[in-house]
């Protein structure tokens, strides 16, 4: 039955177009508000993964692997490749000042042919001096796991249909683990230990899908990763190596992230122009559409008035269908976009070409309520002008209008 | 009960070219007593309806006091003046004036919903519905409703309340023979019941149910 609780939402029912028009706007703006910061967080926290997870500050690699391993972009959209030079460089690499860790590490993509699961990238590391794969491994597990032979680890997007068994060139390797989701090129990746990936290595040889030439995998590494002591700086050392080792060129960590720093900016400074254009659209919409909607009812809050309602309670009444149509347009919003962006974040991320990885359930609650907030501002704004439409001081002026 | 009014007058504005005054009602005094059903007629524009949207406490007079028994309606703020008369006043509009949104039943109870969480006394307004010849239409929205028949549910609606002042503007306009009977039936019932009347039309029906008739024209009594 009726009471003062339920007759504002019978009064937004009996307004069936505006009501849904103001819910439609609400929802947009929601969604763009809510979206787009879940978007520009998402890319932000995809870097900080990316930074996390490189864990070096200077990557060294073959001069001639140019066509295998682009700095730029290698994080976000690379093929899976390797590439080989002189495992003595990595004597060389320590020997330079300012070096403090330097580890190796081996590469080999698998083949899209019958002997492997699927064209992946594998990545090697040498548990002896790692400091960049196995902090990962201990962070994702809560401690060190030891990699037997044969056995691997693999990224966020790599699936594993039989048994956690990933056959890689004719070898059944055993799955012990998955990473949780950067959001790079880092996630389509196989880690191993060096002692696995020699034997991989060998049968890519046997299996004449390797592009290289025979070789002993005792002698070879595919990159070096460096960590710098205190005090020197990046760019200088990856110069003093480059012009002192051989046949080796150098990236540092921030040379390597600049591709998807710029992506960011330009992503996100474009997705906050959206925000600020739908949140004053819709604003502006909703207050609008409301305004009008009480306008055209002011006699019917005429006839509150004439039974007894004070402005107390007509205030009360406007408010209160202000904020159900918005509140409700608002979750609409935040629930599409929540749906739409978590239900298709690796698409997401692929098409905008960037490290995309989700912030966590505690930030996702905070981006909504911040946006239900914004929403509630334009309730508020929508209805402190509606109020000046029912707030005449002459209701009997209101009754006369029109007869 | 008493409803008084002392002295009171209403000028309008008039926007235009050559701004001026009309003043609708001039230096009237009037008291409605109780038990007591008045009747005032005149033709449009007399200032009837004027003058009862001041007894009601809805149009500010420009000058002049409207006395419930002793309170001066005016004198109040809007929140003590709204209850006073959702309590004390039942107004029967000109026009029609219905929540679209509710059914027929809902708008005649919204009186008793306002300031109360209690249960709304959903068989008076039944009863009230039958008498004036709606009962079959109570879970109606007001958009199915004649213009007689928004008339009538107004008028159950004003009955509500069962209040002490009752004040309607035209509330047989529209109506047929057999439900101009059953209206001012009803409020003449309430009169004998011991309600102040007062009833402002420029028709004749209601003169039988009347215990004084006044004649206005030009904002005075005549």
């Amino acid at each position: 039955m009726v009471s003062l609780r339920n007759i504002p939402i019978k009064n937004l029912k009996s307004n069936p177009g505006k009501t849904t028009a103001i819910l439609i706007f609400t929802a947009l703006m929601a969604a763009a508000v809510f979206g787009g910061t879940l978007i520009v967080r998402g890319m932000q926290q995809g870097l900080a993964n990316v930074r996390t997870r490189l864990g070096a500050d200077i990557l060294v690699t073959p001069a001639d692997a140019k066509n295998e391993f682009d700095a730029q972009t290698f994080l976000i959209q690379a093929e899976p490749g390797y590439f080989y030079m002189d495992a003595s460089v990595l004597d060389e690499v320590r020997a330079v000042e300012g070096v403090d860790k330097a580890s190796p590490q081996l590469f080999l993509a698998s083949a899209t042919a019958s002997c492997c699961s699927a064209k992946l990238q594998i990545i090697a590391f040498d548990p002896e001096t790692d400091f960049t794969i196995q902090p990962w491994i201990r962070e994702t597990f809560g401690g060190a796991q030891k990699l037997g032979l044969l056995d691997v680890i693999v990224g966020a997007n790599v699936t594993v249909y039989d048994d956690y068994i990933l056959r890689l060139y004719n070898n059944d390797c055993r799955v012990i683990g998955q990473f949780a989701p950067t959001g790079s090129t880092l996630d389509n990746a196989v880690y191993t230990n060096f002692e696995t990936i020699k034997v991989l290595i060998d049968s890519s040889f046997d299996t004449k899908l390797n592009k290289c030439q025979s070789f002993d995998t005792n002698d070879v590494i595919s990159s070096v990763m460096i960590s710098l002591k205190d005090g020197y700086d990046a760019e200088n050392v990856a110069e003093t190596i480059e012009s002192t080792i051989s046949g080796v060129s150098t990236a540092t960590s921030k040379k390597m992230v600049s591709g998807i720093v710029e992506s960011l900016n330009s992503i996100s400074g474009t997705v906050r122009a959206f925000i600020v254009i739908f949140c004053l659209l819709g604003t502006l919409m909703t207050v609008l559409l409301f305004a009008l909607m009480i306008s055209e009812r002011k006699k019917e809050f005429a006839s509150l008035s004439i039974i007894g309602a004070s402005k107390r309670i007509l205030y009360r009444m406007v408010a209160e269908e202000s904020a159900y149509v918005n509140l409700t347009g608002g979750l609409l919003g935040i629930i599409l976009s929540a749906v739409l962006i978590l239900g298709f974040s690796n698409l997401i991320g692929q098409k905008l070409e960037i490290g995309f990885a989700l912030p966590d359930a505690g930030q996702i609650t905070i981006f909504a309520l911040f946006t239900l907030g914004l929403v509630m501002l334009a309730a508020i704004l929508s209805a402190l002008i509606a109020a000046k439409q029912v707030s005449s001081p002459d209701t009997g002026l209101i009754l006369k209008e029109g007869e | 009960m008493a409803l008084t009014a002392k002295s009171i007058r209403k000028d309008f504005y008039r926007a235009g070219k050559n701004s001026n005054i009309f003043t609708a009602v001039q230096m009237l005094d009037l008291e409605l007593e109780q038990g007591k059903m008045i009747e005032i007629t005149g033709r449009s524009g007399s200032g009837k309806s004027t003058l009862l949207n001041m007894l009601a406490g809805i149009l500010n007079p420009t000058s002049g006091r409207i006395l419930l028994d002793e309170v001066d309606l005016y004198a109040l703020d809007d929140e003590k003046r709204s209850r006073l008369r959702n309590e004390k006043i039942g107004l029967i509009p000109q026009g029609h004036t219905a929540l679209l949104g509710l059914t027929v039943l809902e708008n005649v109870l919204l009186p008793a919903v306002l300031y109360s969480n209690g249960s709304a006394p959903e068989q008076r307004a039944a009863d009230l519905l039958r008498q004036v010849g709606l009962i079959e239409m109570d879970n109606e929205k007001p958009n199915a409703l004649s213009g007689g028949e928004l008339r009538r549910m107004a008028v159950a609606r004003a009955l509500l309340m069962q209040p002490k002042i009752i004040l309607a503007d035209e509330p047989t306009a529209g109506l047929d023979e057999e439900n101009i009977i059953s209206v001012m039936g009803l409020l003449r019932n309430a009169a004998d019941d011991g309600a102040a009347v007062l009833l402002v039309t420029h028709e004749n029906e209601a003169a039988q149910f009347a215990d004084e008739i006044l004649h206005m024209d030009g904002g005075h009594f005549i």
